[in-house]
């Protein structure tokens, strides 16, 4: 696994999706895997300092709030602290910061900003590519 | 069997126990054994994938009382 690159796009913005694209990437982080994340639209708000801890259930799924709570799933705060540490990279998008009026202090520490040609020189040579 | 230290991860969910099993790991030296217990019953594929993946020996896994523990000598 010391090999695996691991390149994933988040592009949604609920709680689901931060459990998907956190999950992927701790994995893979803890199987030795180089993993680089790239936020665009929705997906920003899993790194926005704000946001991410209180990011809402999808439409009509409101009553999973307490299978989450019972199954003692970690919080994406904490997610994305072990993350970090174990050096998953993370860009923002900055057309999509552009449009939706955020700065780089908005996200979380740590974070890089780059366009999509910044994901693509990533991913270009990855193992793995999954999009959530 | 002798292992060099226990680590319990019971009562964690996905994706913790291998987060954890991986911090723990970072510790031993090669060639000892890492004795995880956990109740994520996914954790019984994670943690064999997991050996797999970075080149450990899982040794010896056992299920009782919803408790799964598992062997892994360090690669």
């Amino acid at each position: 696994m010391s090999n695996t690159k691991v390149a994933i796009i988040a592009a949604n913005g609920t709680l689901f999706d931060a459990y998907k694209v956190f999950n992927i990437a701790t994995a893979a982080a803890a199987s030795n895997a180089e993993v680089g994340i790239f936020f665009t639209f929705e997906g920003l708000n899993l790194i926005h300092q704000d946001k991410y801890k209180n990011l809402p259930l999808p439409e009509g799924k409101e009553d999973f709030k307490t299978g989450f709570e019972q199954a003692n799933v970690p919080s994406i705060k904490e997610l994305v602290a072990i993350a970090q540490e174990m050096g998953v990279k993370m860009i923002a998008c900055q057309m999509t910061m552009d449009v939706m009026k955020l700065e780089k202090k908005a996200f979380v520490e740590g974070i890089e900003v780059g366009g999509a040609a910044t994901f693509i020189e990533y991913a270009k040579d990855a193992n793995i590519s999954l999009s959530f | 069997m002798k292992s060099t230290k226990v680590l319990d991860a019971k009562g964690l969910a996905c994706p913790m126990p291998i987060v954890r099993t991986k911090k723990a790991m970072e510790e031993l030296n090669s060639g000892d054994i890492l004795e995880v217990h956990t109740t994520d019953q996914g954790s019984k594929s994670d943690l064999t994938a997991w050996a797999k993946a970075g080149g450990h020996e899982l040794l010896k896994d056992t299920e009782e009382d919803n408790i799964l523990k598992f062997w892994v000598k360090k690669g």
